[in-house]
């Protein structure tokens, strides 16, 4: 997850401790003072979902599934996390809201020491379930909005989607719960981005999460509905260029980019186009604390049926299952060679990743993405949508910053 | 002191996210033996084969898969370990000549009267 408006703008931000070791200098109360050593667990706590979107990574359905956990078992789950020293657990799914003990888990993680978030569609989050879960300790809500009324109701599968998350988002913000929108970008509703910005101004949201699309679950069926690394990389320019213009404008919005740490390398070329060489060594100072890609490191993902994958987007492969071992015992066992090589993944990628200026920064980007297209783990990423020259050139930000 | 380990048995259905897991199994050198490396979904043997080879085949000497469902688990620090003291458990006896173990040297079994 990289933030555009604090590396741009200068926003502080609640996770500059968490993502950049920068609490320190922060303005802002910090969810950990330290960077991350253990990592955002991403609990999809039901398969079920009362929609059925065309990029669900979960291929969450709109009937139970067998081998969910039960209350108890979940708490025991929560057990582990906790146990482990895990910062965060995001409530995903399916639609966590379909499960009727979500605010009781939500009660017993923040009872436990995590700090539990929320990934939902939005669309059963009333006034009344919104307070439920802010007394019970819920910290953000992640409201997804994948494009204005008619592409996103199309994307989800249901015609209303779209006003009764708009109805979700200001339920959270009118019981004060800190909320924001999601957004995965498509050759579908890439059109509607600006539209969809505007948007969550209108509402009042202040936070807002771009999202690559990554080739898991149902993402791995609609690869052809990605944008080309070109169309990805002006999207993210104009959401760049979005960012400025609202704060230019005294809307301190916050942007977040998640999914392709190309883009961690590209903020670093607009930063030096655009404001010169200390914002470019700042940008990517910041980013190399950021670490690149996080995928088996700084987030991992429990399904509902307690299967632990690197991402929660690599559903297809499980490192272990925590009905077996706790969690933090999966995640340390580096007896797996692949979790220890994407560990060390510098030492395995291949093409033009091996030699890349930008490699400490970026780390190779999605390996999922490079699985699904070429059957290769350690190829290239085919959403890397940074140049030759950018790849290879002289970089003297890169150099000085490495010495 | 001499204990047994109190092991639990772990439900083996409804592991799959929707398709089967598979269980893989890879040696990483030909003298070494074969070691757990997780789980792949996959509709079928042969699926399940090309997936574990995508993942483990680029340093793997062997790879074997077992469907998850057919394995049975019993584990000292399961879920169900923590869930329900009094959840099928598998408590061995002398006749059946189960391993008894240190507890400094495996996991935290619990002490019994032998």
């Amino acid at each position: 997850m990289i933030s555009i408006s604090k590396l741009l703008c200068d926003l502080d931000a609640e996770g500059d401790g968490l993502r950049y070791d920068a609490a320190a200098d922060s303005g802002k109360p910090q969810i950990t003072d330290e960077k991350q050593r253990r990592p955002v667990v991403v609990w999809n706590a039901t398969r079920r979902c009362n929609l059925y979107c065309s990029h669900c990574y979960a291929a969450a359905e709109t009937v139970p599934a067998a081998g969910e956990f039960s209350t108890t078992e979940a708490k025991a789950f929560l057990d582990q996390l906790a146990d482990y020293g895990a910062p965060v657990v995001l409530f995903s799914g399916g639609e966590p809201l379909v499960r009727e003990d979500l605010v009781e888990l939500v009660a017993y993680a923040a009872d436990r020491g995590l700090r539990p978030v929320l990934s939902s569609n939005g669309t059963l989050v009333t006034r009344e379930k919104a307070r439920a879960l802010r007394d019970a300790g819920l910290q953000y809500a992640g409201i997804s909005v994948d494009g204005l009324p008619e592409r996103n109701d199309r994307f989800r599968g249901k015609d209303g989607a779209f006003d009764a998350a708009v109805r979700g988002i200001e339920n959270c913000l009118e019981v004060g719960l800190k909320t924001g929108l999601r957004y995965t970008i498509t050759e579908a509703n890439a059109a509607d981005l600006e539209g969809v910005v505007d948007l969550l101004v209108d509402v009042g949201l202040d936070r807002f999460c771009f999202y690559h699309l990554d080739y898991g679950g149902r993402g791995a069926e609609i690869v052809d509905a990605d944008l080309s690394p070109r169309k990805k990389r002006d999207a993210v320019e104009r959401l760049c260029e979005l960012t400025l213009e609202y704060h230019d404008r005294g809307e301190e919005i916050e942007t977040l980019l998640v999914g392709n740490y190309a883009d961690a390398a590209f903020l670093v070329e607009y930063a030096r186009e655009r404001f010169g060489e200390e914002r470019a060594r700042v940008v990517y100072e910041h980013l190399e604390r950021n670490g690149g890609d996080p995928t088996g490191e700084r987030i991992a993902d429990v399904d509902y049926a307690g299967n632990v994958h690197p991402t929660q987007f690599w559903q297809g492969y499980s490192l272990g299952n925590v009905r077996d071992r706790p969690f933090g015992e999966i995640w340390e066992d580096e007896s797996n060679h692949l979790l220890r090589a994407l560990r060390n993944r510098e030492d395995h990628l291949t093409g033009k990743c091996a030699s890349c200026r930008y490699q400490s920064i970026c780390r190779g980007a999605s390996r999922l993405r490079a699985l699904a297209t070429t059957g290769e783990l350690f190829a290239p990423d085919p959403q890397c949508y940074l140049s030759d020259e950018e790849v290879r050139g002289e970089n003297p930000i890169v150099g000085s910053a490495a010495d | 002191m001499v204990e047994k380990a109190r092991r639990v048995a772990v439900d083996r259905d409804a592991r799959g996210n929707p398709s089967s897991q598979w269980e893989v199994f890879v040696r990483d050198e030909k003298t070494e033996p074969l070691r757990h490396a997780g789980s792949v979904a996959a509709a079928s043997a042969t699926e399940a084969h090309e997936h574990a080879s995508r993942l483990f085949g680029w340093y793997a000497v062997d790879v074997w898969l077992c469907p998850a469902g057919e394995v049975e688990r019993h584990s000292t620090r399961g879920l169900a370990s923590t869930v329900d003291d009094s959840a099928d458990e598998t408590e061995p006896d002398a006749e059946c000549g189960e391993v008894r173990v240190y507890e400094e040297t495996e996991g935290t079994p619990e002490e019994r009267d032998s």
